[in-house]
C-alpha cells in the first residue's frame, strides 16, 4: 500500500507538473505568428551558408597541416572546426523546428486530421532529436563529418522549399475567403 | 445518528455555500449560456449535497443502503464532469476542427485506458473496490485532461485564462483525489482512527479551494474563445493531406540520414 502511495504520489506530482507546463503560456509568442511571420522565417535557411561551412569543414586543410607539421595550428583548427560545426547543428536544429512549426500550422488549419500521420510525426521529432543530441555529443566529444552534415542540410532544405510553396498557397487561400466574409465578422478573426 | 466530524461537517457546509455562490455567478452573469454542462454539472453537485444529507439523516452514515445511494449519485456527478471537461475542451479548439477531432480521440482513449487498468486492479481488492473504482476514474480524468492539453500547447493553440482555471481546477481536483484515496487506505491499513475525517475532509477542503478559484474567474462574462479563420476548408484539407505524408517522409528520411551521420558512404539524398 506504501508502494501504492509512493508511485501514486510520483504520478500525481508529474501531473501536477504537466499541468502547470502546458497551462503556463511560454509559447505566446508561437501562438501568435502569422503566416507571413513563419514564411519568413522559412526563407533564412541555413543552406545559404553551406558553401562557406564546406570550405570551414574540409579535410584538404587539415591533411595540409598535418604534412607541414604545424602541429599547434593544426589543434587550433580542429578547435575552432568542432566550435563551426556545433553552431551549425544548431543551426540545422532550429531549420528542423521552423519546419516542424509550419507543419503545425497546415495541421491547425486544416478540418480534418490524420491521427496517424500526427502520430507518425510525433515519433519522428522524437527519434530526430535524440539522434540530433547523439551527434551533438560526439562532436563535442571531438568527430566532424562534413557529409553527415550535407545531407542533413539538403534534407532540411528540400523540406523547407515544399512547406513554402504549400503555405503560400495556403495563406493565399486564406486572404481570399478573407474578403469573402462580412466586415463584422473580419473584425473578429485573425491568423493564427 | 453516527455523525460526521465537526471539521467535515464545516468543510462540507462551506462547499456546499461555495456551490451556491459559484451557481449564482454563473447565473447572474450569463455564463449559463455560454457553459450549460458545466452549470449543470454545479447545480447537480448542489442537489447530491442535498441528496446525501437527507440520505445520512434517515439511514446513518454506514448502513449498506445510504453507502449505495451516496456513491450512485456520486457517478452521476463523474459523469457529468467529464461532459463539463468536454464542453470546455470543445469550447477552446472549436476553431480548430481538425484539432478537435484528434483531441476527442486522446481524451476518451487515454481515459477509457487508464480506467479500464484502474477498474480491473479496483475488483482485486473487494472491500476497496468503490473507493479504488473512484481513484481510479479520477486518475483516468487526470491524465485524458492532461493528456489533451499537451496537445493544444504542441499546437500552441492559445487558451484564455478562465478557461484554464476551469480545466485546472478539475485536474487538480482529480489528483487530490487520487491521492486522498490512496492516503486514506494507507491510514486505514495503520489502524488510524481519524482516516475517514482527513479523507472527507481533505477531498473537501480541495474542492473548495477549487470552487473559489472557479468563481474568481467567473466572476465576469466569459469571453467567446478566439476565432481563427478556416477559409476554404476543402482546400485546407486537400493541402493537409498532400502534405502531411510528404513531411512525415522526409522527416523519416532526415531520421536515416541523421542514424548514419558517422557513414560517409550514405552522403547522397
Amino acid at each position: 500500500m506504501n508502494l501504492t502511495l509512493i508511485l501514486l504520489g510520483a504520478l500525481v506530482a508529474v501531473l501536477l507538473l504537466l499541468l502547470a507546463w502546458t497551462l503556463h503560456s511560454p509559447k505566446e509568442s508561437d501562438a501568435k505568428a502569422t503566416f507571413s511571420q513563419v514564411l519568413e522565417g522559412a526563407g533564412r535557411a541555413h543552406v545559404e551558408f553551406l558553401p562557406q561551412i564546406r570550405q570551414a569543414l574540409a579535410e584538404e586543410d587539415d591533411q595540409f597541416l598535418s604534412r607541414a607539421g604545424a602541429n599547434p595550428l593544426r589543434r587550433r583548427l580542429k578547435k575552432e572546426r568542432r566550435h563551426v560545426a556545433l553552431s551549425y547543428l544548431r543551426a540545422l536544429r532550429q531549420d528542423f523546428d521552423g519546419l516542424l512549426r509550419m507543419a503545425k500550422v497546415i495541421a491547425t488549419l486544416s478540418p480534418e486530421l490524420g491521427v496517424g500521420q500526427e502520430l507518425e510525426r510525433l515519433r519522428l521529432t522524437v527519434t530526430f532529436l535524440w539522434k540530433y543530441r547523439m551527434v551533438q555529443v560526439a562532436l563535442y566529444a571531438g568527430y566532424a563529418s562534413l557529409p553527415g552534415m550535407a545531407a542533413l542540410s539538403n534534407s532540411i532544405s528540400g523540406l523547407g522549399v515544399r512547406l513554402e510553396a504549400a503555405m503560400k498557397d495556403m495563406g493565399e487561400r486564406a486572404a481570399l475567403a478573407a474578403e469573402m466574409i462580412s466586415p463584422s465578422d473580419r473584425s473578429r478573426i485573425h491568423f493564427s | 445518528m453516527e455523525r460526521l466530524a465537526v471539521l467535515v461537517r464545516w468543510t462540507w457546509g462551506i462547499s456546499v455555500a461555495a456551490q451556491v455562490v459559484l451557481f449564482a455567478v454563473l447565473l447572474l452573469r450569463g455564463n449559463f449560456r455560454k457553459i450549460p454542462v458545466f452549470t449543470t454539472y454545479i447545480a447537480l453537485n448542489i442537489c447530491q449535497a442535498v441528496f446525501v444529507y437527507a440520505v445520512y439523516y434517515r439511514m446513518g452514515l454506514r448502513t449498506l443502503n445510504s453507502v449505495i445511494l451516496t456513491w450512485s449519485s456520486q457517478a452521476l456527478v463523474q459523469i457529468l464532469r467529464a461532459a463539463a471537461t468536454a464542453e470546455l475542451l470543445r469550447l477552446i479548439l472549436k476553431s480548430y476542427r481538425g484539432i478537435w477531432g484528434f483531441g476527442w480521440r486522446v481524451l476518451t482513449g487515454a481515459f477509457g485506458l487508464v480506467l479500464v487498468v484502474a477498474l480491473i486492479a479496483s475488483g482485486r481488492n473487494f472491500p476497496w473496490a468503490v473507493v479504488i473504482a473512484d481513484r481510479g476514474i479520477h486518475l483516468a480524468f487526470g491524465i485524458a485532461v492532461v493528456a489533451c492539453l499537451l496537445l493544444v500547447h504542441h499546437y500552441s493553440i492559445p487558451i484564455h485564462p478562465v478557461y484554464k482555471a476551469l480545466l485546472g481546477g478539475f485536474c487538480f481536483y482529480s489528483c487530490t483525489v487520487v491521492l486522498v484515496n490512496t492516503l486514506a487506505g494507507v491510514l486505514f491499513v495503520h489502524g488510524n482512527p481519524n482516516y475517514q475525517m482527513i479523507w472527507q475532509s481533505a477531498t473537501l477542503i480541495s474542492f473548495v479551494l477549487v470552487l473559489f478559484v472557479w468563481t474568481v474567474a467567473l466572476r465576469k462574462p466569459l469571453v467567446e474563445p478566439e476565432r481563427v479563420l478556416q477559409a476554404g476548408p476543402q482546400e485546407l484539407e486537400t493541402s493537409y493531406w498532400e502534405m502531411s505524408p510528404q513531411i512525415n517522409e522526409r522527416l523519416r528520411q532526415l531520421n536515416d540520414q541523421l542514424g548514419r551521420f558517422w557513414k560517409p558512404e550514405v552522403t547522397r539524398h
